[in-house]
């Protein structure tokens, strides 16, 4: 199905669709919802305005994810250089309380993924919220990013594998 | 020879080729090591999952700026094609109201509302306008015609009386010759002392 992005019936159909998916690409990477927000929303105006013909709702989520996932990188980039003592907004989402233990658990693995994630540099950052956030394949990934798949490969591993000690040692940290 | 984490974890998100898959799954049958690792590699996979964003969390700002760009981009839009608004450049208006300015003004001063050319208004002074530069010239034919200074004014009047026209002759800014009497009559609404140092 091809879709111009101008049309306002093709927009709200990928808009349902893609959402979602770009919401979580921006949030694990700034994780600040009200940022994530204005970068999606910019993201899907210039995409209405554009006017750009995809050939499939696939092309435009692809032209979607790239543009957000930019935006977001410029976003924490331009943060990084602003005076790092200035105390982060980090605005967890409020959730709806499940029941007491369970959801603290919950949370406090959450936070935990999360603050990892934050640290990874930046491009395997890119790759393993592409794989993980974005349920994309590597070839996906490497259109998007313009980067070889193999070269994916060995950032998703990368990426991982930071996770993995990272983890290890909040989890040792912790206990 | 046991796997590395790289084949592992390609594996894993099931991306890897032929023949390697299958030698993988050779392996993974007797290797207890390896399926192991294949186990922590999937645990670490499912907590990086388990901590994103639900669509529960997404929902309300879904909507919200839904919303937003129907409100103010995509209804404004369709509003738009009807008040398209056209931009020409200054220069551009500049020098189309500097010629209309020059050709009204030809116009205007040499022809008259019934039409007569200007020549039988003020005969051998004007010459016939073309249109935008106009230029007066008294001096064409010397020989033969008198110039406009050589007329007195009340010859130019009675001339143009003659051919119809009704002239009004104005005379801007009169300075009265101030009387001795006119100075009294101001020195008076002064007070009593002066009129004495007058005289």
């Amino acid at each position: 199905m091809e879709v111009h992005s101008s049309d306002s019936k093709s927009f709200r159909s990928v808009y349902e669709q893609v959402f979602p998916v770009v919401m979580r690409v921006a949030y694990h990477i700034t994780y600040n919802m009200d940022v994530s927000e204005d970068i999606c929303q910019e993201a899907f105006i210039r995409f209405y305005e554009k006017g750009i013909d995809f050939q499939s709702v696939d092309e435009a989520k692809y032209w979607l994810i790239r543009v957000v996932k930019n935006m977001s990188i410029n976003v924490i980039k331009r943060k990084a250089r602003e005076d790092a003592t200035v105390e982060r907004l980090k605005k967890a989402p409020s959730l709806p309380i499940l029941n007491g233990e369970q959801a603290l658990i919950g949370d406090e693995t959450r936070a935990m993924v999360r603050s990892a994630v934050e640290r990874l540099p930046e491009k395997l950052k890119s790759v393993l919220v592409l794989k993980e956030y974005a349920d994309l394949n590597y070839k996906q990934i490497a259109g998007i990013l313009r980067i070889s798949e193999s070269n994916v490969k060995v950032r998703v591993h990368r990426a991982r594998k930071i996770m993995e000690s990272m983890l290890d040692r909040e989890e040792m940290h912790v206990s | 020879m046991c796997l590395d984490d790289q084949i592992l974890n390609t594996y894993l998100d099931g991306e890897l080729g032929e023949p390697w898959k299958t030698q993988v799954i050779e392996h993974l049958n007797y290797c207890v090591a390896c399926n192991t690792r294949l186990e922590q590699l999937k645990r670490l996979r499912e907590t990086l999952l388990s901590s994103a964003l639900t669509q529960q969390e997404i929902q309300p700002h879904q909507e919200k700026v839904l919303s937003f760009i129907e409100k103010n981009i995509i209804e404004k839009k369709h509003i738009n094609i009807f008040r398209k608004t056209f931009r020409v450049s200054m220069p551009m208006v500049m020098a189309t109201a500097a010629a209309f300015v020059v050709i009204l003004t030809g116009v205007l001063l040499f022809t008259r509302p019934d039409g007569l050319p200007t020549g039988q208004i003020i005969p051998n002074v004007a010459i016939p306008s073309a249109g935008s530069v106009v230029q007066v010239r008294a001096t064409e034919n010397l020989s033969a015609a008198k110039l406009l200074e050589n007329f007195t004014l009340e010859e130019i009047l009675q001339y143009l009386s003659s051919r119809g026209y009704e002239v009004e002759v104005k005379v801007k800014e009169i300075q009265p010759v101030v009387h001795q009497t006119d100075q009294n009559e101001i020195g008076s609404e002064k007070p009593a002392e002066e009129p004495t140092v007058e005289q």
